[in-house]
Protein backbone atom coordinates (compact mmCIF):
# COMPACT_ATOMS: atom_id res chain seq x y z
CA UNK A 1 0.00 0.00 0.00
CA UNK A 2 1.12 3.68 -0.46
CA UNK A 3 1.40 5.50 2.58
CA UNK A 4 1.69 9.46 3.01
CA UNK A 5 4.18 9.45 5.45
CA UNK A 6 4.60 12.81 8.33
CA UNK A 7 7.41 11.62 10.09
CA UNK A 8 11.09 12.81 10.63
CA UNK A 9 12.30 9.95 7.62
CA UNK A 10 9.65 9.06 5.70
CA UNK A 11 10.57 4.86 6.36
CA UNK A 12 10.26 5.34 10.30
CA UNK A 13 6.35 5.03 10.25
CA UNK A 14 7.16 1.51 10.64
CA UNK A 15 9.25 1.78 13.67
CA UNK A 16 6.37 2.38 16.31
CA UNK A 17 4.55 -0.92 16.25
CA UNK A 18 0.63 -0.44 15.84
CA UNK A 19 -0.71 2.69 14.32
CA UNK A 20 -4.51 3.23 15.19
CA UNK A 21 -7.21 5.13 13.77
CA UNK A 22 -8.23 8.63 14.59
CA UNK A 23 -10.93 7.12 17.21
CA UNK A 24 -7.78 4.78 18.69
CA UNK A 25 -10.11 1.78 17.65
CA UNK A 26 -8.59 -0.12 14.67
CA UNK A 27 -4.66 -0.63 15.28
CA UNK A 28 -2.87 -1.76 12.20
CA UNK A 29 1.14 -2.68 11.68
CA UNK A 30 2.75 -1.66 8.83
CA UNK A 31 6.26 -3.02 7.05
CA UNK A 32 7.73 -1.00 5.08
CA UNK A 33 8.95 -2.03 1.74
CA UNK A 34 10.34 1.06 0.24
CA UNK A 35 10.62 4.53 -0.03
CA UNK A 36 9.28 6.32 -3.13
CA UNK A 37 9.36 9.84 -4.44
CA UNK A 38 4.99 9.36 -3.92
CA UNK A 39 5.59 7.95 -0.50
CA UNK A 40 6.26 4.87 1.59
CA UNK A 41 5.56 1.36 -0.02
CA UNK A 42 4.25 -0.98 2.98
CA UNK A 43 2.63 -4.08 4.16
CA UNK A 44 -0.08 -4.09 6.25
CA UNK A 45 -0.47 -6.74 8.68
CA UNK A 46 -3.68 -8.53 8.16
CA UNK A 47 -4.18 -7.18 4.51
CA UNK A 48 -3.47 -9.94 1.77
CA UNK A 49 -5.65 -9.11 -1.01
CA UNK A 50 -6.78 -5.93 -2.67
CA UNK A 51 -10.55 -5.44 -1.77
CA UNK A 52 -9.05 -5.40 2.01
CA UNK A 53 -6.29 -2.82 0.71
CA UNK A 54 -9.44 -1.10 -0.61
CA UNK A 55 -11.21 -0.63 2.43
CA UNK A 56 -8.38 1.13 3.78
CA UNK A 57 -7.91 3.87 1.28
CA UNK A 58 -7.70 7.32 2.71
CA UNK A 59 -7.52 6.08 6.70
CA UNK A 60 -5.79 8.09 9.04
CA UNK A 61 -2.98 6.70 10.79
CA UNK A 62 -1.74 7.77 14.15
CA UNK A 63 1.12 6.58 16.78
CA UNK A 64 -0.19 7.21 20.37
CA UNK A 65 2.65 9.76 22.09
CA UNK A 66 3.80 7.39 24.14
CA UNK A 67 4.97 4.95 21.57
CA UNK A 68 7.83 8.12 20.66
CA UNK A 69 11.11 7.54 22.46
CA UNK A 70 12.72 10.10 24.71
CA UNK A 71 13.85 13.67 23.27
CA UNK A 72 17.39 14.27 23.60
CA UNK A 73 18.59 17.16 25.97
CA UNK A 74 17.72 20.19 23.92
CA UNK A 75 15.50 18.53 21.49
CA UNK A 76 11.62 18.68 21.88
CA UNK A 77 8.93 17.23 20.02
CA UNK A 78 6.91 19.83 17.81
CA UNK A 79 3.81 18.57 19.50
CA UNK A 80 5.13 18.85 22.89
CA UNK A 81 6.02 22.43 22.01
CA UNK A 82 1.85 23.11 20.68
CA UNK A 83 -0.16 24.51 22.73
CA UNK A 84 2.66 25.73 25.11
CA UNK A 85 1.95 29.33 26.90
CA UNK A 86 4.74 32.15 25.43
CA UNK A 87 5.64 34.74 28.71
CA UNK A 88 8.35 37.55 27.80
CA UNK A 89 10.77 38.01 30.28
CA UNK A 90 8.89 40.19 32.58
CA UNK A 91 6.61 36.74 33.09
CA UNK A 92 3.58 38.23 31.22
CA UNK A 93 1.29 35.84 28.56
CA UNK A 94 1.29 37.50 25.28
CA UNK A 95 0.42 34.41 23.11
CA UNK A 96 0.46 30.73 22.87
CA UNK A 97 2.59 28.40 20.56
CA UNK A 98 0.20 27.11 17.12
CA UNK A 99 3.26 24.87 15.67
CA UNK A 100 6.58 24.91 14.64
CA UNK A 101 7.83 25.85 11.28
CA UNK A 102 11.12 24.54 9.57
CA UNK A 103 11.78 26.39 6.21
CA UNK A 104 16.00 25.33 6.12
CA UNK A 105 17.09 27.86 8.75
CA UNK A 106 16.66 26.55 11.30
CA UNK A 107 13.16 25.74 13.31
CA UNK A 108 10.69 28.72 14.54
CA UNK A 109 8.44 28.86 17.01
CA UNK A 110 4.63 29.98 15.34
CA UNK A 111 3.13 31.83 18.43
CA UNK A 112 -0.63 33.33 18.10
CA UNK A 113 -1.00 36.45 19.78
CA UNK A 114 -3.78 37.20 22.58
CA UNK A 115 -6.51 38.79 20.79
CA UNK A 116 -5.82 38.52 17.30
CA UNK A 117 -5.74 36.04 14.34
CA UNK A 118 -2.30 36.54 13.20
CA UNK A 119 1.02 34.58 13.94
CA UNK A 120 4.38 35.72 14.40
CA UNK A 121 7.35 33.12 14.01
CA UNK A 122 10.12 33.26 16.44
CA UNK A 123 13.40 31.69 16.00
CA UNK A 124 13.40 28.84 18.18
CA UNK A 125 17.22 29.45 19.32
CA UNK A 126 18.62 30.17 23.26
CA UNK A 127 19.12 33.42 22.58
CA UNK A 128 15.56 34.03 21.16
CA UNK A 129 13.71 31.62 23.16
CA UNK A 130 15.75 31.42 26.43
CA UNK A 131 13.55 28.77 28.75
CA UNK A 132 11.25 25.76 27.78
CA UNK A 133 9.23 24.35 30.21
CA UNK A 134 7.40 21.48 28.88
CA UNK A 135 5.66 20.16 32.24
CA UNK A 136 4.54 23.72 33.53
CA UNK A 137 3.29 24.31 30.12
CA UNK A 138 5.75 27.62 28.88
CA UNK A 139 7.77 28.75 27.17
CA UNK A 140 9.57 31.86 28.15
CA UNK A 141 10.45 34.03 24.62
CA UNK A 142 12.75 37.38 24.39
CA UNK A 143 9.43 39.21 23.18
CA UNK A 144 9.24 41.68 21.56
CA UNK A 145 11.13 41.03 18.84
CA UNK A 146 14.11 43.63 18.10
CA UNK A 147 14.41 44.86 14.78
CA UNK A 148 17.35 46.31 13.42
CA UNK A 149 15.43 49.14 11.99
CA UNK A 150 12.34 50.87 13.26
CA UNK A 151 11.47 53.24 10.53
CA UNK A 152 10.45 51.11 7.76
CA UNK A 153 9.47 53.23 5.27
CA UNK A 154 13.37 54.25 5.42
CA UNK A 155 13.99 50.30 4.41
CA UNK A 156 11.10 50.66 1.68
CA UNK A 157 13.06 53.61 -0.22
CA UNK A 158 16.47 52.33 -0.16
CA UNK A 159 14.55 48.71 -1.62
CA UNK A 160 13.18 51.09 -4.49
CA UNK B 1 23.04 29.47 -16.98
CA UNK B 2 24.58 30.18 -14.85
CA UNK B 3 25.99 33.36 -13.25
CA UNK B 4 29.41 34.76 -14.79
CA UNK B 5 32.02 34.32 -12.33
CA UNK B 6 33.93 37.40 -12.96
CA UNK B 7 30.75 39.49 -11.30
CA UNK B 8 30.75 37.91 -8.48
CA UNK B 9 27.73 36.98 -5.98
CA UNK B 10 24.58 39.41 -6.85
CA UNK B 11 23.83 41.37 -3.25
CA UNK B 12 21.69 44.56 -2.96
CA UNK B 13 23.69 47.38 -1.82
CA UNK B 14 21.71 48.23 1.10
CA UNK B 15 22.24 44.54 2.91
CA UNK B 16 25.73 45.16 3.43
CA UNK B 17 25.26 48.58 5.55
CA UNK B 18 22.43 47.23 7.65
CA UNK B 19 24.33 43.45 8.71
CA UNK B 20 27.74 45.95 9.83
CA UNK B 21 25.72 47.96 11.87
CA UNK B 22 23.53 45.04 13.62
CA UNK B 23 26.62 43.06 13.81
CA UNK B 24 28.70 46.72 15.47
CA UNK B 25 25.84 46.48 17.70
CA UNK B 26 26.47 43.12 19.22
CA UNK B 27 22.30 42.92 20.15
CA UNK B 28 19.93 39.87 19.20
CA UNK B 29 18.59 41.55 16.57
CA UNK B 30 16.15 40.73 13.57
CA UNK B 31 17.78 42.29 10.58
CA UNK B 32 14.03 43.21 8.23
CA UNK B 33 14.49 42.57 4.56
CA UNK B 34 13.05 42.48 1.54
CA UNK B 35 15.77 41.68 -0.77
CA UNK B 36 15.22 37.80 -1.64
CA UNK B 37 16.87 37.73 -4.89
CA UNK B 38 20.57 38.69 -2.94
CA UNK B 39 23.18 36.08 -2.14
CA UNK B 40 24.30 35.03 1.51
CA UNK B 41 27.76 35.89 2.19
CA UNK B 42 29.64 34.54 4.25
CA UNK B 43 29.63 37.54 6.69
CA UNK B 44 26.10 37.04 7.27
CA UNK B 45 27.01 33.76 9.46
CA UNK B 46 25.25 33.92 13.09
CA UNK B 47 22.87 37.01 12.37
CA UNK B 48 19.37 36.54 11.97
CA UNK B 49 17.68 38.12 9.21
CA UNK B 50 13.74 38.44 8.70
CA UNK B 51 13.13 37.97 5.31
CA UNK B 52 9.77 38.86 3.32
CA UNK B 53 7.47 36.42 1.82
CA UNK B 54 4.84 38.92 0.45
CA UNK B 55 3.15 38.67 3.61
CA UNK B 56 5.18 38.95 6.73
CA UNK B 57 9.40 38.61 7.42
CA UNK B 58 10.59 34.79 8.07
CA UNK B 59 13.54 34.60 10.68
CA UNK B 60 16.33 33.31 8.74
CA UNK B 61 19.41 32.15 10.96
CA UNK B 62 22.11 32.37 9.07
CA UNK B 63 24.54 29.33 9.20
CA UNK B 64 27.92 28.84 6.85
CA UNK B 65 25.60 25.59 4.96
CA UNK B 66 23.70 28.62 3.37
CA UNK B 67 26.26 30.76 1.81
CA UNK B 68 25.91 30.69 -1.44
CA UNK B 69 22.05 30.85 -1.48
CA UNK B 70 19.48 32.83 -1.84
CA UNK B 71 17.59 34.40 1.23
CA UNK B 72 14.58 33.88 -0.67
CA UNK B 73 15.46 30.31 -0.72
CA UNK B 74 14.50 30.21 2.87
CA UNK B 75 11.30 31.76 3.24
CA UNK B 76 8.63 30.22 1.40
CA UNK B 77 5.93 31.87 0.05
CA UNK B 78 3.12 29.43 -0.18
CA UNK B 79 3.01 26.99 3.50
CA UNK B 80 1.53 23.89 3.72
CA UNK B 81 0.40 23.18 6.92
CA UNK B 82 1.68 19.97 7.64
CA UNK B 83 1.84 17.38 10.52
CA UNK B 84 4.07 17.07 13.89
CA UNK B 85 4.64 13.35 13.47
CA UNK B 86 7.61 12.60 15.33
CA UNK B 87 9.76 15.98 13.96
CA UNK B 88 11.81 17.63 16.98
CA UNK B 89 13.26 21.24 17.33
CA UNK B 90 16.84 21.97 18.57
CA UNK B 91 18.13 24.64 19.71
Amino acid sequence: MLVHSFTELPEAIGDYGELTDCDGGRALRLKVQRVTPKGVIARVTGVSDRTAADALKGAELWVDRGQLPDAEPGEFYYEDLAGLKAFDRDGAQFGEVVGVENYGAGDLLEIRLNGVRRTELVPFSEAFVPEVDISAGKVIVAWPLEFEIANEAKDSDENE
Amino acid sequence: MARSVWKGPFIDGYLLKKADKVRSSGRNEIIKIWTRRSTILPQFVGLTFGVYNGQKHIPVNVTEDMIGHKFGEFAPTRNFPGHGGDKKARR
